[in-house]
């Protein structure tokens, strides 16, 4: 029998075997040699450098199906391996000093990153049903852990029981909804089952049936209403470098698997349709409003965000469309890169202004006054801010722009109204930080951790620059990161 | 590189980006270093007005078209070329001047107002001329659109941290008001790319302009957006927040330049894309203007804040505006875009004026003047001037400008009914009687205060702040007729397409 | 198509039915004479001590949890055992990967204390 794996098949997955061979590696340093937990830290941010390269060195490669087809190595999934490997890198700039100074620091936790990043790496890569689901209890187990990792503090744990049990629960959905797609396909194989539906051979009713149970698993993951009930605890109890994490990557790692399923295989369960208008449209709303009351900033961060999975879901619902549906998945890339530069921004200014972990510092009256004390600080703050709201030039902007033009040539006019009419909502919360950062006196106190400084600086000057400048270059990128088998 | 080269020198990029320069050269000062921050602000923005002068010496009069068009693909996505492209005619001209002249005078006014946090004052206020400058020129949708939301952010910060004791209020209200017109207008935008794969004025009027029912929700949906900037009756209720809270020079920019945004887009963009639903809609734009006309005048009337009050001759006054380019004839939309440059220059020295009685007794109670002739009879004669300007008195600015207006309005077959007029000439009358109500309750009378006994007389500054728009106002009151020059061949082309 | 599933059925149903009528049977014809000592808790016949629903030191837990975790991750390599000739050299190494793994869960468990009892 010839040996059924290639080195064609180990060079698809490069980054991946990389960073778990780094990892595993890493752990057992960590507690044989390393004295030094900082040494951990560097070590894992090099690993993902490492892992960034190779996969900037898989672009522009023609799609390859390895491992008998369970994964795939297309461009789409390439442009977020990459953006998982950056996002794995800034994930670790941002909690090192954190948790150094909370005395929360252990190496597991790098490694704990390191492998949730294989699995939202793998998220993007899947070609297999079995692929889905065990990428997605790779990435998330991980996260359960990080997100209780300020132990004993309560909410801290309560976050990460709550982020387990209801991640579980919607495994769970997730496991039936694969077994339903199964059953109507009879396959798992994603490029198989396309052909399968192609020719009319499944069963659809039980296929909308899966899909929908596969929706609501994924849903979960990305937080759209009503999947959303976790999102603000488990934020606000987490750490502030692991909720900026999840904010911005857990979100991908689900939009990269239901763009995959939806806009590939799922157009012909075009009745889901009016379900994920309902969704986006409720995500915007809910998100929004509920924002609105926030005086937290963790919380008002992770309503937040399940608005903005609502904008991204907005331009998803084209899925059915067969010639909408690339330009749906760049829309939504482009964005979830505008978003995630905001996100990580943001949070990270929340880290340096957090005075005793989950405690001091975390209200949005502790802004008030910032723009005087660190002018920098306070700008690059206003910057993600306006880019949430979508205000030219920042990138938020043209992210928006992009998905509207999606969603109004898709012609759904009331989903587009909802979406523009819920940013003005956006526009009172995001403003009332800005406004308190420079209209309001005030005595903030700010750690002085050039690393998380730089990283927050680094966002907002590409936030603010990229739109102007390499706007057209990212979306082309974009663009190209279509969807393929084979 | 000779593609940066040939960028900056065109005269129209130039104009619009050379208040970048000072914006970098400001950052890199030192904060202390207050008085050299003023003048490189001050030095910017002049250089940027002879700049636009220079735009001014290249523009043909006789030449109806746009103008010194720069149009350079900007960035293509999925099939759609966002163009870059920037131009000038007739219509637009003037306002390009009014903002580029506003801009220096209100960074003088500030001199001594502004004391914390000069830095950032002036950094936002040259980005504000960028915005400002970029809406004027912009031809392209998307770009237009880009230069539109941009100025709300300075402004939003002008009013926010230097205004007054609500500003907070005052400025998110701003933002939200406008900010919920212009998303709007984004997805009619959107819709028009989607229509006509281009975002481009001259491109798409080259198709033709849109037809069907259609045009008439992307005209309510770009009027949303100019409507709530002019602002119109009855959607103008963050204006008077927005100016008694912002600072002198916020206001200056405010009623000068920022609510002629509004009435430029509707003539500019309303009119020529959608002409059917323009002529359609154009009576109830015109019964809006006109109840905003007399609800403006009314309502100024007793006010005993100054600001207010000129806030409220704004909405008045922008109510002309708006019933000259409604009418749809040559007078209308030359007087209407005549009025916007008057409206820009007297309320601009108004707001001047109450700033710098404000600065001396930090009050803008009317009841707390009275007899100021006596002790300031520079500035009272000043004030009178700029208030017979603003109220419309034959021989000033504002005379030439309404009475266009009101022939315009009494001349148009698609308005149909002399009541309008009839209507918005009571409004003359009205701002007659607030506006010299108000000169009298401040400069006439005794001197009975205690407080304004010894006040200061004007500097030479605050001449030389208020000179230029003080000569502007006799010589478009006497001497009208280079104005009308620059506007008549472009309105002419305009109405022709629009009439057809 | 579900008929190829039938037998299981069949199956299923005859073992549940089997053990119940079994204990049910017991519970009808058995003697039933309880005393004190026979309603006690078995406990491989010592006599127990205090009451049965106490706590445990968590060593107990971190152990069981360790010992399911390699014991799950044993029970995998018995398919490949079957296989493992018709796999040749490709399922040796995939095998010595898997072992690498769980050996690098191994090393990590006990150089980071969990195996100690104190």
């Amino acid at each position: 029998m010839t040996v059924p794996v290639t080195w064609q098949d180990v060079a698809a997955l490069l980054p991946e075997f990389f960073l778990v061979v780094w990892a595993s590696a890493l752990l057992l340093l960590d507690v044989f040699w390393i004295r030094e937990k900082r040494t951990t830290a560097w070590l894992s941010a090099l690993g993902f450098v490492v892992a960034l390269v190779l996969a900037v060195g898989q672009m522009g490669r023609a799609p390859l199906l390895a491992f008998r087809g369970m994964v795939i190595a297309d461009a789409f999934s390439v442009f977020l391996v990459a953006l998982f490997a950056l996002s794995g890198l800034v994930g670790i700039l941002l909690a090192q000093d954190y948790l150094a100074r909370n005395g929360i620091e252990r190496g597991e936790f790098y490694v704990l990153l390191m492998f949730s990043v294989v699995g939202m790496m793998l998220m993007a890569r899947v070609a297999d049903l079995v692929m889905i689901f065990l990428a997605l209890e790779l990435f998330s187990l991980p996260l359960y852990v990080m997100t209780g990792f300020a132990r004993p503090r309560a909410d801290s744990e309560e976050a990460a029981l709550k982020y387990f049990l209801l991640g579980a629960f919607a495994s769970g959905f997730m496991a039936f909804g694969i077994a339903l797609v199964y059953g109507a396909t009879s396959t798992t194989s994603l490029p198989h089952m396309v052909d399968v539906i192609q020719a009319g051979e499944a069963d659809l009713a039980l296929l909308t049936a899966g899909a929908a149970l596969v929706l609501t698993g994924l849903g979960f993951k990305i937080a759209t209403v009503p999947f959303h009930m976790w999102t603000p605890d488990v934020y606000h109890g987490a750490p502030s470098p692991v909720s900026g994490f999840m904010a911005a990557t857990a979100k991908m790692a689900g939009f990269a698997a239901l763009l995959r399923l939806f806009v590939l295989v799922f157009p012909v369960v075009a009745d889901l349709t009016p379900v994920l208008w309902a969704l986006a449209a409720l995500s915007m709303v809910l998100g929004n409003v509920a924002a609105i009351a926030q005086r937290n900033i963790k919380r008002l961060l992770a309503y937040s965000s399940i608005a903005h999975a609502g904008y991204m879901l907005s331009a998803a619902v084209a899925f059915a469309d067969p010639h909408l549906g690339p330009q749906a998945v760049a829309a939504i890339l482009f964005y979830l890169v505008a978003y995630v530069l905001a996100t990580f921004g943001a949070w990270g200014v929340v880290i340096l202004l957090e005075r005793r972990i989950g405690q001091e510092g975390l209200l949005l009256e502790d802004y008030a006054g910032l723009s005087r004390q660190y002018p920098g600080l306070a700008a690059a703050m206003a910057v993600f801010m306006l880019s949430f709201i979508g205000v030219p030039p920042t990138l938020g902007f043209f992210g928006k722009f992009y998905l509207f033009r999606v969603v109004l040539d898709a012609g759904f006019v009331g989903l587009a109204l909802i979406g523009v009419l819920t940013s003005l909502v956006s526009a009172y919360y995001y403003l009332r930080v800005v406004m308190l950062m420079y209209m309001k006196p005030g005595e903030p106190i700010v750690r002085r951790e050039p690393r998380v400084q730089a990283t927050v600086l680094a966002a907002a000057a590409l936030t603010l620059f990229l739109g102007l400048t390499a706007a057209s270059s990212l979306y082309a990128w974009a663009t190209e990161a279509i969807l393929r088998f084979g | 590189m000779s593609g940066i080269l040939e960028f900056v020198t065109h005269p129209l990029n130039a104009v619009t980006f050379f208040p970048l320069v000072g914006v970098v050269a400001i950052l890199l000062l030192a904060r202390e270093k207050e008085t050299l921050i003023r003048w490189v602000a001050l030095g910017t923005s002049l250089i940027t007005f002879v700049i636009s002068l220079g735009v001014l010496g290249l523009f043909n009069p006789q030449d109806p078209g746009l103008q010194l068009v720069y149009d350079r693909p900007w960035f293509t996505v999925a099939g759609w070329t966002i163009r870059y492209v920037m131009g000038v005619d007739g219509l637009s001209i003037l306002l390009l001047l009014l903002t580029t002249l506003l801009t220096p005078i209100a960074i003088l006014s500030t001199w001594t107002a502004i004391q914390e946090r000069v830095k950032e004052f002036m950094i936002f206020f040259l980005l504000l001329e960028i915005g400002m400058v970029g809406v004027f020129l912009a031809l392209d949708l998307f770009l237009f659109y880009i230069f539109w939301e941009f100025t709300l952010v300075p402004m939003y910060f002008l009013i926010g941290m230097w205004g007054g004791p609500r500003r907070m209020y005052a400025a998110i209200k701003f933002f939200l008001y406008t900010m919920a017109g212009s998303i709007l207008m984004l997805l009619a935008i959107v819709w028009l790319g989607l229509h006509y794969g281009t975002f481009s004025v001259p491109d798409i009027l080259a198709q033709g302009p849109v037809m069907g029912p259609v045009q008439y929700w992307l005209f309510l949906a770009f009027a949303a957006a100019f409507a709530i900037k002019v602002p119109m009756w009855p959607l103008h209720s963050w204006l008077p927040d927005a100016h008694v809270e912002a600072p002198t020079a916020g206001s200056v920019i405010l009623a000068g330049v920022l609510l002629k945004m509004g009435t430029y887009g509707f003539l500019r963009f309303n009119m020529s894309l959608f002409p059917d639903a323009a002529k359609y809609y154009a009576p109830w734009v015109a019964l809006l203007a006109v109840i905003g006309i007399v609800y403006g005048a009314i309502v100024s009337f007793p006010q005993r804040d100054v600001k207010k009050l000129v806030a409220y001759s704004s909405v008045s006054h922008l109510g002309f505006v708006m019933l000259g380019l409604f009418a749809f004839t040559p007078q209308g939309i030359e007087g209407a875009i005549l009025q916007m440059i008057n409206h820009g220059i007297s309320t601009g020295a108004l707001f001047l004026i109450v700033g710098m009685i404000y600065e001396r007794r930090h009050t803008r109670d009317l009841d707390a003047f009275g007899g100021l002739w006596k002790v300031m009879p520079v500035y009272a004669v000043l004030s009178l001037i700029t208030a017979l300007s603003s109220m419309g008195l034959p021989g000033l600015n504002g005379f030439v400008g309404e009475f266009n207006i009101l022939l315009g309005a009494l001349g148009s077959r698609v308005l149909g009914s002399y009541w309008f007029a009839g209507f918005a000439a009571l409004g003359v009358i009205l701002a007659a009687v607030y506006m010299l109500t108000m000169y009298q309750k401040v400069f006439l009378g005794p001197l009975d205060k205690e407080e304004n006994k010894c006040l200061q007389d004007l500097n030479w500054r605050e001449v030389v702040t208020l000179l230029p728009l003080i000569v502007l106002m006799f010589w478009i009151g006497l001497y009208p007729k280079p104005f009308f020059a620059l506007m008549h061949p472009a309105v002419e082309h305009l109405l022709q397409a629009v009439l057809k | 198509m579900l008929w190829q599933y039938v037998p299981i059925a069949i199956m299923l149903v005859l073992s549940m039915g089997l053990a119940a009528l079994i204990v049910a049977l017991g519970h009808l014809v058995g003697p039933s004479r309880p005393t004190h000592r026979k309603m006690i808790p078995y406990e491989s016949g010592m006599v127990p001590i205090g009451p049965g629903m106490r706590r445990q030191p968590i060593r107990f837990y971190r152990i069981a949890m360790l010992f399911l975790l390699f014991d799950i991750e044993v029970v995998f390599l018995l398919p490949w055992a079957v296989v493992s000739r018709k796999l040749g050299l490709f399922g040796f190494i995939e095998a010595l990967i898997f072992i690498a793994i769980l050996l690098v869960g191994y090393l990590y468990a006990w150089k980071g204390g969990a195996l100690e009892w104190e």
